[in-house]
């Protein structure tokens, strides 16, 4: 296996930015359909996204060899725009702060609730699109690298997207259980949007997977790696079993039980959707496989 | 202005690693450090087969994905076609180092960088060649003008017809190599 120059810190960064901004539209979706009885969901994604977000940026900046050493380099970052690290941070500049506010305004913290609170439909807007933004550019980050065809496709942006979206409705259905452990009931609601968030991601995964073996010798190499490689008992028992399988079925009796589930399966579903959507990132990060160029 | 490139006889190489070692004193490397590699590649099958040396450093792409993707404008073009790092700008985020194809890069912790070769630009200015060139007891490298046709290594490149390490990948990288 070959060592990629970025680790475990990028891998984090990877899975909390998407795990943020997946909350932050989760948040947007309760507030918009049903603002009467899922009130606490709304309120635990929009809390958790800004906190995630930031502490994923925390991870890039330790990971960065200069980060600490000589911050005030940092300033640089945004020099090239033909780099995806410069939208990066132009994006999550923007997007961290609207996702406070919108924290601050849906939870009414302090007199900038208040302010906030008066913006609500413009920082749903604007919060949206960035968290879409952020979502999708962190497939497109790897997507555009020449460095390691395995990356190179634009279903690594699709990939990244739907497992955003599930692992963000986890983090929102999570946080909705700690702040008000009685609406567990009406988490059965939002069972459906993991349903279909795992199909849609577990459809590109299998597209990915099975492109990536006839794109080209490298990314063929990755792509093995994961199904029948060194790397595959991790792929298939903490992606796909873990990951996927067990929370898409669990989910799906969530739904049709309606609140008759024991809230530890509730709650460990979600707990399931979070280490297969950051055990996908680790996986396809640590698979990405150079050109053979000798 | 010049556009500089190497021309490489892998049929020369006998993988003897002076080339690294120069290039280690030439920019005052640390022991496991290395801006260019020997890379071994088994060719044919039994009974006729061998082992061929390749000697891979920064191939100063034309279209170099490294400069590309930089966020800061760390990595930079200068008129001579030699690709450098400014030391100042980067941070160390290590995009390049997944963008090149080649895997030339490395990390230099104690400055926060990355760094590659640099066609040992300082000598090459005062009218010298890269260490590696200069040092290899076989003489498999060749440096020059590639705008130059009368140039040593224009010829090489042209009697040999050498070729790139992967030019399918379309960066136009400015090392020609000789296969055996």
């Amino acid at each position: 296996m070959v060592e990629s120059a970025w680790g475990w810190l990028i891998v984090a960064y990877l899975f909390l930015a998407g795990a943020g901004s997946g909350a932050f539209i989760a948040a947007v979706a309760c507030d918009l359909l049903a603002p009467d009885w899922s009130k606490a969901l709304a309120r635990a994604g929009s809390l958790a996204a800004g906190p995630l977000v930031a502490v994923g940026t925390v991870c890039l900046v330790l990971d960065l060899d200069a980060g600490l050493w000589e911050p005030w380099r940092q300033i640089y970052l945004v020099n090239n725009l033909s780099s995806m690290i410069t939208w990066g941070v132009l994006i999550l500049a923007l997007f961290i702060p609207i996702a406070l506010l919108y924290a601050a305004a849906l939870n009414e913290i302090t007199f900038v609730g208040r302010i906030a609170s008066k913006y609500t439909q413009y920082l749903r807007g604007v919060g949206s699109f960035l968290a879409v933004s952020t979502a999708a550019y962190t497939g497109v980050l790897i997507a555009v690298v020449n460095g390691v065809p395995f990356w190179n496709t634009p279903l690594m942006p699709l990939l990244f997207m739907a497992s955003a979206m599930s692992t963000g409705l986890a983090v929102a259905m999570i946080g909705a259980a700690i702040i008000d452990i009685r609406t567990i009931k009406t988490l059965s609601n939002f069972a459906l949007g993991h349903v279909i968030f795992l199909a849609v991601e577990a459809v590109v995964l299998m597209m990915f997977i099975f492109m990536s073996l006839t794109r080209s010798t490298e990314a063929a190499m990755s792509a093995s790696m994961l199904i029948s490689g060194v790397l595959s008992p991790y792929f298939w028992v903490l992606v796909v079993v873990l990951g996927i399988l067990i929370p898409f079925v669990l989910s799906i009796v969530e739904y049709y039980e309606y609140g008759e589930m024991p809230k530890s399966l509730v709650v460990g579903a979600d707990l399931l959707v979070l280490l297969g959507g950051m055990s996908l990132r680790a996986l396809i990060i640590f698979s990405g496989t150079p050109p053979q160029v000798v | 202005m010049p556009r500089y490139g190497i021309a490489v006889d892998t049929t020369k190489c006998i993988g003897c690693h002076a080339c690294r070692v120069a290039c280690q004193n030439q920019n005052g490397l640390e022991f496991k450090e290395a801006y260019n590699w020997i890379k071994q590649r088994d060719r044919g099958k039994f009974p006729a087969f061998g082992s061929e040396f390749v000697p891979v450093q920064c191939n100063h792409c034309e279209k170099a994905p490294c400069q590309r993707v930089c966020p800061t404008g760390a990595t930079y073009t200068t008129s001579e076609g030699v690709v450098l790092v400014n030391p100042k700008t980067c941070v160390g985020c290590k995009y390049c180092m997944e963008a090149c194809p080649y895997k030339v890069r490395i990390v230099e912790h104690h400055k926060g960088i990355v760094e590659k070769c640099r066609f040992c630009i300082e000598l090459v200015r005062e009218g010298g060649a890269p260490a590696c060139v200069t040092t290899c007891p076989t003489q498999v490298r060749i440096f020059g003008d590639l705008d130059d046709p009368n140039s040593e290594i224009s010829q090489f490149v042209a009697q040999h017809r050498a070729q790139p390490l992967r030019p399918d990948l379309d960066t136009r990288p400015k090392i020609f190599y000789r296969r055996s």
